[in-house]
């Protein structure tokens, strides 16, 4: 610990930390536009500049260590006028207009440190050299004239991401932000995270589908957690009258700590899907609106105890999959197009968490395409790799770890098991002696595997986790697959017997195979939020909410216990699949409960520790 | 004591912040209690008094040499020159033009556009004002006071206003200041 | 002799700056007035390379009294470009908030601008004809003017978050629905302000009973008349078909706004920035049109809102059914408007689809051109947007509504300086060619209304055109 005093009273503050750090701790105000909590200090804007005794020239307190007994003062005139100039100087830079930014008005912090500092013109002139704007991306706008240079995307994008799509190139007064090595961002290898949009202080990088959709203090914000897979990462979802304005990752939220994917982020904001919005009863063939009362009774009419199955989706919630679980009988469930549990044969606990990768000095990834099905999980792999962590890809597809791996391994299909073996054995040779190599120094391995990892290569990896100390991590599938596996319903269905089937899609996209599978079935009953080629065939539809309107419990692939909370509200006859479910329960008179699962939970020898929030 | 005299003319702008400084609605019987309101475009005279007035106001940024004469003419006659409006703070939305040559930009106008017919050529008649670059007054003329806003707030025009009339500088700041 | 050219500058608008050149002849009478505007900016320009979606936000700083009408004919055109209609209840937002600026525009033109010149008279004292005076004079109008203008400008305010270049209007729809609660604030105004707008109608009505001789001398102008129409060919200001007539009430036209460079043309004159729209068929000048109030009641043959369609039968009565070409029952038509966006107002209120949320779509397919229409209160106004394959403009073409009465104003001004000046030159005469500018509202014709003392400058030349002499007027 050191004593510092700032702006005349006395602190003790850890070693190690900067100015800034200690300022912002102790609750003294200092601006700052290029620096962010989660980003490591960069020193460039120099808004953060603070007097210190000794020193010629005020200091960035954002870089500037704290020693023992050093004096700071960050309230005098003086560094209001270095502020007022500053802000000057990156305003001349470039060129800014306030009047019809999509940030202006609330959300710009360079705009919003210009009026806290008193400023109501600028003495300097613009640029007045007419920057591009590249609107290259789908989803991501960059308006070079609005760019401060602050270098937090490019920082964000390496450091937060592991993609290093952002970079600057030319000095001084050419600097300018670039995408790869010169190309327009939609042509480069940006992966769409839009982590760049949510840490821009500016207006220089925004998404186009949410500008001028409402600012923040003109939006609601829920925070809760992205139901797309099983990361279970944090979000705050914004919305004004009921509409999405834009999704943001939640910085305090230990899993992502703000980090999220273009999954969680843009695919909703373009949903092209139209919604279900009444319950559909199909009459002599044709599909007809219904009432709930009605399209319940056609459900009713079908329903042979016994010989109903159900198909759910591994992204419901946990209180709808109990219901489901009780109103068919559990052993009549199936998780849509599953492929099996393939830990099942694997009693003990065995599993890690994602936070574990933080500590890796080596990652292997085997069964899995993360950048794919779990793609923040991906981020967490790639931004290691600067600090020294090696990566070792096995894989027989192409796979986008293949340029980031410190060794790629391209066993045949069904080969990975046997390589993990060999790898664990020390027998390695060629290629995989590298990895074996990487294995054996390491002191902290991570193996991750996925949804295409059979059982032998899952129980491969935990014997070379246990052989090199390391830790096993499973993504598995969806929002709630961890618990879809727990209860049981990650087995291929068994449809042949089936007179009816119900099929809670929620808002998940059927695929042709799922589709094909039902063809023999002789009554569909769909619970579904968006019409498809599925609700089309069905006999029953009824109309449930999407993601953001439906609360409910889900269990990450770590084992956090979350709840996603509803942000808004779902069409009219619209109902949650929970209630959607239990009308069902009700009109055939089934008891069901919606915590079934906590009890089953207990009972269950689990592969992964389970983390209440 | 005579009432201050407070005038106001434009230029380069679009008559928002004069059309925000009348939504300020019934309080303006209040202002030209307190002040003598003289040339402006809402009142009857055109060019401020010759003899001088205590506030200038300007809105709108300088481009063209119309409005340079306007500028010079107003900084002459007041003692305390307001710019009012991003325009004449900053140059604002019209300022976008010097991304581009004068030349293509009255070239696009009046002979390029897709509805103006084959006898389009560029307006040049001496009794017109000749194009120049966009300025923002403080570029051309020293200000006393700038009010920001695209338009400002007519509470914020209100204020500054009625401060002057009394004999006081505004100050502006906090909720007070808005550039959007 | 010496021939004099009388010079009334600044005198108008197009964001403020015009001017009238009157050159008479040696006997004193009027040979030509020529309105000069004065001003140009270069949106179609400068607009290269900006995204569709900012346009709404952008083109509104073309002008400060009708910021609404460039906001949603611009995401109008975005509409188009990007392929996604709005919603039902977006296209009634809109349209709820275009009425609020119709209101508040011609509510202020009338009582406060024009007002003057009608309660006061035009050779009325040049220091109480004005706002001010008015205050003085008729203080319980001029508050209920101050309240009607105030109604309007809380309805934009109350959908856009402000007064003046709102924050509302997105390509697709728009970023925010209605409550209950600001609803019934609307609705609970709109009989007072109904009141005003009546009232307003009697005081033309009754000046033009006092005035029949300047109303039938006064720029009586035959042109054609352009405007939007509702497939019952009534009156209508947001959406609906465009139609033109001729000068005798014939239909010449009828055509999606989409369409409008195969029947309108731009004409250029060397000594005017404004451009003059025209009637491609019949050239320029044979192929002029009015637009704005009385251009629109010309073109309609109905209003479908039950007190303005009394109102439109007395104004169908004026020249027996065929279209009024004399320019100062523009303020008549404008109140008549005035009266017709109150109407629409309340019938929006009282739809229930006025409270819903679902106010976006969404689903974008970029055309790469779009055309946006709509009825400013000046006029019809075009925006056309031309952008590639990311959304980022390459070409910008607008017809701004004042600019197709530039013709109809150049030569009311021409007709007024002849018809009213003749012999010595005395301020009322030019407050008459003014007022003849004034009429159709260009935009801010506050300018125009220097009463009294306008710097006058007369220059004197010879046969030859030199210089011989200089008068100015003092202040």
């Amino acid at each position: 610990m050191v004593n510092i005093t700032i702006n005349g009273t006395s602190y003790e503050v850890p070693e190690g930390y900067t100015v800034l750090k200690a300022a912002t701790e102790k609750g003294i105000h200092i601006p700052t536009l290029c620096d962010h909590p989660e980003l490591t200090p960069y020193g460039g804007c120099r808004l953060c500049l603070v007097e210190v005794d000794g020193f010629r020239t005020p200091q960035p307190s954002c870089t500037l260590p704290v020693s023992n007994n050093m004096v700071i003062r960050t309230d005098t005139p003086a560094i209001h006028e270095s502020r007022k100039f500053v802000l000057s100087l990156i305003f001349s830079e470039r060129n800014h207009f306030c009047p019809y930014c999509q940030v202006s008005g609330g959300d710009c912090e360079l705009q919003n440190s210009a009026y806290d500092e008193g400023m109501t013109y600028w003495p300097i002139q613009p640029n007045w050299k007419n920057y591009p704007v590249d609107a290259s991306h789908p989803y991501i706008i960059l308006e070079h004239n609005r760019c401060i240079l602050c270098r937090r995307c490019v920082r964000a994008c390496g450091e937060l991401v592991g993609n290093f799509t952002l970079g600057v190139e030319e000095r001084g007064a050419n600097s300018i932000l670039m995408a790869d090595l010169g190309v327009p961002l939609g042509e480069s290898t940006c992966v769409s995270c839009g982590t760049c949009v949510q840490v821009c202080p500016t207006g220089a990088l925004i998404d186009r589908w949410s500008a001028y959709r409402g600012r923040e203090e003109e939006s609601k914000s829920q925070k809760t957690i992205c139901t797309a897979c099983s990361v279970g990462c944090g979000i705050e979802v914004f919305t004004r009258n009921n509409n999405i304005v834009k999704i943001y990752g939640d910085w305090d939220s230990a899993i992502n700590k703000g980090v999220i994917c273009e999954k969680g982020r843009f695919l909703p904001m373009v949903e092209k899907r139209e919604r279900v919005l009444t319950p559909i009863v199909k009459i002599d063939g044709k599909p007809k609106a219904a009432t709930w009362q009605n399209a319940l009774e056609a459900v009713a009419a079908k329903w042979s105890k016994g010989e109903v199955a159900a198909l759910v989706s591994d992204r419901l919630p946990a209180e709808t999959l109990s219901l489901v679980s009780g109103l068919v009988g559990p052993d009549k469930v199936s998780v849509i197009e599953s492929a099996g549990d393939a830990t099942r044969g694997l009693k003990k606990p065995f599993e890690g968490k994602l936070a574990d990768l933080k500590k890796s000095d080596c990652v292997v990834v085997v069964g899995t395409n993360l950048a794919e099905d779990h793609e923040v999980a991906g981020f967490f792999v790639k931004r290691l790799v600067p600090n020294g962590t090696s990566v070792i890809l096995i894989d027989p597809d192409s796979n986008p770890l293949d340029q980031v791996a410190d060794v790629v391994l391209k066993p045949a299909k069904g080969g990975e098991a046997a390589l993990l073996q060999v790898l664990a054995d020390g027998k390695a040779t060629e290629v995989a002696a590298k990895a074996a190599e990487l294995l054996a120094k390491a002191s902290n391995p991570v193996f991750i595997y996925g949804k295409s990892a059979s059982e032998l290569t899952i129980k491969a990896a935990v014997e070379a986790a246990q052989k090199f100390h390391g830790m096993v991590l499973g993504t598995r599938g969806g929002a709630n697959s961890l618990l879809t596996a727990f209860l049981g319903m990650e087995k291929e269905a068994q449809l042949d017997k089936a007179k009816a089937v119900l099929v809670v899609l929620a808002d998940d996209e059927p695929s042709q195979k799922l589709i094909h599978q039902l063809e023999k079935v002789p009554f569909k009953a769909v619970l579904a939020a968006y019409h498809s080629q599925l609700s089309a065939l069905a006999d029953v539809v009824l109309p449930v909410a999407m993601w953001a309107e439906e609360s409910g419990t889900f269990i990450s692939m770590d084992g956090h216990v979350q709840q996603a909370v509803a942000s808004i509200n779902p069409p009219e006859e619209v109902k949650s699949s929970k209630e959607a479910v239990q009308e069902i329960a009700s009109r055939l008179g089934i008891k069901v409960n919606g915590e079934s699962w906590k009890d089953l939970l207990k009972s269950k020898a689990v592969v992964t520790e389970i983390v209440e929030a | 004591m005579a009432k201050p005299k407070i005038s106001s003319d434009w230029m380069g702008g679009c008559a928002g912040c004069h059309m925000s400084f009348l939504d300020m609605d019934e309080r303006i019987i209040k202002l030209v209690e307190l002040a003598d309101l003289r040339s402006t475009p809402i009142t009857d005279l055109k060019v401020p008094d010759e003899s001088g007035v205590d506030v200038g106001i300007l809105e709108g940024s300088v481009m063209n040499t119309a409005n340079e004469e306007v500028v010079h003419r107003m900084r002459e006659r007041c003692k305390i020159l307001v710019a009012l409006g991003d325009c004449a703070v900053f140059g604002g939305v019209p300022a976008m033009r010097n991304f581009f040559t004068i030349e293509e930009t009255l070239r696009r106008g009046y002979v390029e556009t897709e509805s103006t017919d084959e006898n389009g050529k560029v307006p040049d008649d001496p009794e017109l004002c000749k194009q120049t670059r966009v300025r923002a007054v403080h570029e051309v003329v020293p200000v006393e006071l700038h009010v920001p806003g695209c338009p400002p707030d007519p509470n914020v025009i209100f204020y500054v206003l009625s401060e002057l009339a009394q004999g006081r500088m505004p100050e502006l700041k906090g909720d007070k200041i808005n550039w959007h | 002799m010496v021939a004099q050219k009388i010079t009334i500058e600044p005198v108008t608008r197009i964001e403020g700056h015009a001017k009238v050149t009157v050159h008479l002849k040696p006997d004193g009478k009027v040979e030509h007035a020529y309105l000069h505007v004065n001003e140009f900016r270069g949106f179609e320009k400068f607009c290269e390379g900006r995204m569709v979606f900012e346009m709404p936000y952008i083109t509104p700083r073309i002008c400060g009294i009708c910021p609404v009408s460039h906001h949603l004919a611009s995401a109008k055109a975005g509409d188009d470009l990007l392929s996604c209609p709005p919603p039902r209840p977006a296209v009634m937002l809109r349209d709820l908030m275009h009425m609020g600026q119709v209101i508040q525009s011609h509510g202020m033109h009338f009582f406060e601008l024009a007002g003057p010149d009608l309660l006061l008279g035009f050779d009325a004292d040049p220091a109480i004809r004005n706002v001010v005076g008015l205050i003085q004079t008729a203080p319980d109008l001029t508050v209920k003017a101050v309240r009607l203008r105030k109604f309007g400008q809380e309805i934009i305010k109350t959908l856009g978050g402000r007064k003046i270049h709102p924050d509302f209007a997105v390509p697709g729809g728009v970023n925010k629905a209605l409550t209950v609660k600001e609803r019934d604030e609307i609705l609970s105004l709109i009989d007072e302000n109904i009141a005003t707008a009546q009232v307003g109608i009697k005081i033309m009505k009754d000046w033009a009973a006092e005035h029949i001789e300047d109303i039938n001398k006064f720029a009586v102008l035959e042109s054609g008349y352009l405007g939007l129409v509702t497939p019952n060919n009534g009156l209508e200001l947001s959406d609906g078909i465009i139609r033109l007539k001729d000068s005798q009430g014939q239909e010449l036209e009828r055509f999606e706004g989409r369409n409008y460079l195969d029947y309108i043309a731009e004409h250029v004159e060397p000594w005017s920035y404004l451009k003059f729209p025209y009637y491609k068929k019949f050239g320029f000048p044979g192929g002029v049109y009015r637009v704005g109030p009385l251009g629109r009641l010309n073109n309609a043959d109905i209003i479908e809102t039950p007190l303005a369609a009394e109102e439109m039968k007395y104004w169908k009565s004026l020249n027996n059914g065929k279209p009024v070409g004399n320019t100062l029952y523009y303020h008549l038509a404008r109140m008549i408007e005035a009266l017709f966006a109150l109407e629409r107002v309340r019938i929006l209120c009282e739809d229930p689809d006025i409270l819903s949320t679902d106010i976006i779509n969404t689903r974008q397919y970029n055309k790469g051109e779009g055309v946006g229409v709509i009825e400013a209160p000046r006029g019809t106004l075009f925006h056309h947007y031309w952008a590639n394959a990311n959304g980022q403009l390459e070409r910008v073409n607008l017809i701004v509504s004042t600019g197709h009465n530039n013709w109809a104003m150049s030569t009311a001004v021409d007709s007024v300086a002849k018809t009213y000046i003749d012999g010595p030159v005395t301020e009322g005469m030019l407050n008459r060619v003014e007022a003849a500018i004034r009429a159709h509202d260009p935009c801010l014709s506050c300018s125009t209304h220097a009463v009294g003392q306008m710097p006058i400058e007369i220059e004197v030349l010879d046969a030859e055109g030199k210089l011989v002499n200089t008068v100015k007027r003092r202040l």
